[in-house]
């Protein structure tokens, strides 16, 4: 075997690392994304056999975006066991308590339910904010790309852009300015 | 007899004290204003000011874009501008829709906007979720709670809405059907 050829059956088998962030995601949606690199399903090497599956770091998981009224319509479900033990936890209560949470049974949601299953989750890892440990950090090689746009706040824009911007609606003539 | 006495009482009534209809002004009553307030002296003087509106050299119009094609039957009404130019705006389009509302936040009526009334809701809607998303904090009355991290509960997290719930009914287009 070639040196080119033995680094390249290095690089087809080494675990890279992904980050991916959070910041106004809707978690269901991004989970599917983030699925495919814990699983390895972005490879062509991909076989539910082969452990080829990749490191997925998650950041700003405090900052997710749910639609519509689901943060006080989703209800997460818990039973203890015991009679009467059932809890429904609404979305909004559950981030309260773990800001990592929902993203993190959102992922396990959108995984087949099998043996592999725990361990994938292993390799997905979550912070609620941006500060993520160094050592975890430098060995991030990739970001994942985000399935939808950041928003930007009106007051986030300038005066002279918003001022300058092409404008739709024009004051009727008797209108007063306030 | 009486029906001409009453005609032209109400004719005499309609001259003097008539508000939609002002044949006679001493100002010009047609004009973009601004009410001022100053202090001279010992008086407070309020006055309204014309004033050149600031949109007019920004304003986009479909029948100023280049490739502009006018509606195919003259007869029919003509589309309101937003038909007209066919955005597809978004809540997050908060450039736009914060031309469409007062500088309190509230969405102005159609008789200032100027748009048919399909349009008029669907921008309202959208301003609610540009709102409710926390993206226009800085177009609020003064006793709201601007910062979308200090509301309370679930309002308190960021939210994203999807633009294909506002018209839930598939509302059919206006057809004249007796047109031959």
């Amino acid at each position: 075997m070639s040196a080119a050829k033995r680094v390249q059956q290095w690089a087809t088998f080494a675990r890279t690392w992904h980050i991916f962030d959070c910041k106004w995601q809707d978690p269901y949606e991004s989970a599917n994304v983030i699925k495919k690199y814990l699983m390895g399903l972005h490879k062509p090497i991909y076989h539910p056999m082969n452990d080829c599956g990749d490191v997925v770091v998650c950041i700003n998981s405090r900052e997710i975006a749910l639609r519509g009224d689901e943060w006080r319509k989703r209800a997460y479900f818990h039973h203890t066991g015991y009679p009467g033990g059932a809890t429904w936890t609404l979305a909004w209560e559950l981030h309260n308590k773990d800001p990592t949470m929902i993203i993190k049974k959102a992922v396990y949601r959108a995984m087949k339910g099998n043996l592999q299953r725990r361990h994938t989750m292993e390799r997905l890892l979550i912070y609620p904010g941006e500060t993520v440990p160094e050592d975890v950090l430098q060995n991030v090689t990739n970001q994942i790309r985000q399935t939808r746009l950041v928003p930007t706040r009106l007051d986030q824009i300038p005066e002279e852009v918003s001022k300058a911007y092409p404008k739709v609606m024009d004051y009727p003539e008797d209108y007063i300015l306030k | 007899m009486a029906g001409l006495v009453r005609a032209g009482f109400s004719f005499a009534r309609n001259a003097i004290f008539s508000t939609s209809v002002r044949s006679i002004a001493t100002t010009n009553p047609l004009n973009l204003k601004e009410i001022r307030e100053r202090t001279e002296g010992s008086s407070i003087v309020i006055e309204a000011v014309n004033v050149p509106s600031p949109r007019t050299e920004l304003l986009v119009r479909a029948e100023n874009l280049p490739n502009h094609e006018p509606a195919v039957s003259p007869s029919e009404k003509p589309p309101c501008y937003m038909c007209a130019l066919g955005l597809d705006v978004k809540h997050t389009d908060v450039l736009i829709l914060s031309q469409f509302v007062r500088s309190d936040g509230c969405m102005l009526p159609r008789r200032i906007t100027g748009l048919c009334r399909r349009q008029q809701k669907k921008m309202g809607k959208l301003v609610t979720m540009a709102q409710k998303a926390g993206l226009m904090i800085n177009l609020t009355p003064g006793n709201c709670k601007k910062d979308p991290k200090k509301r309370r509960e679930h309002k308190k997290f960021n939210t994203y809405f999807d633009e294909r719930t506002i018209f839930m009914k598939k509302i059919p287009k206006p057809v004249d059907r007796f047109k031959r």
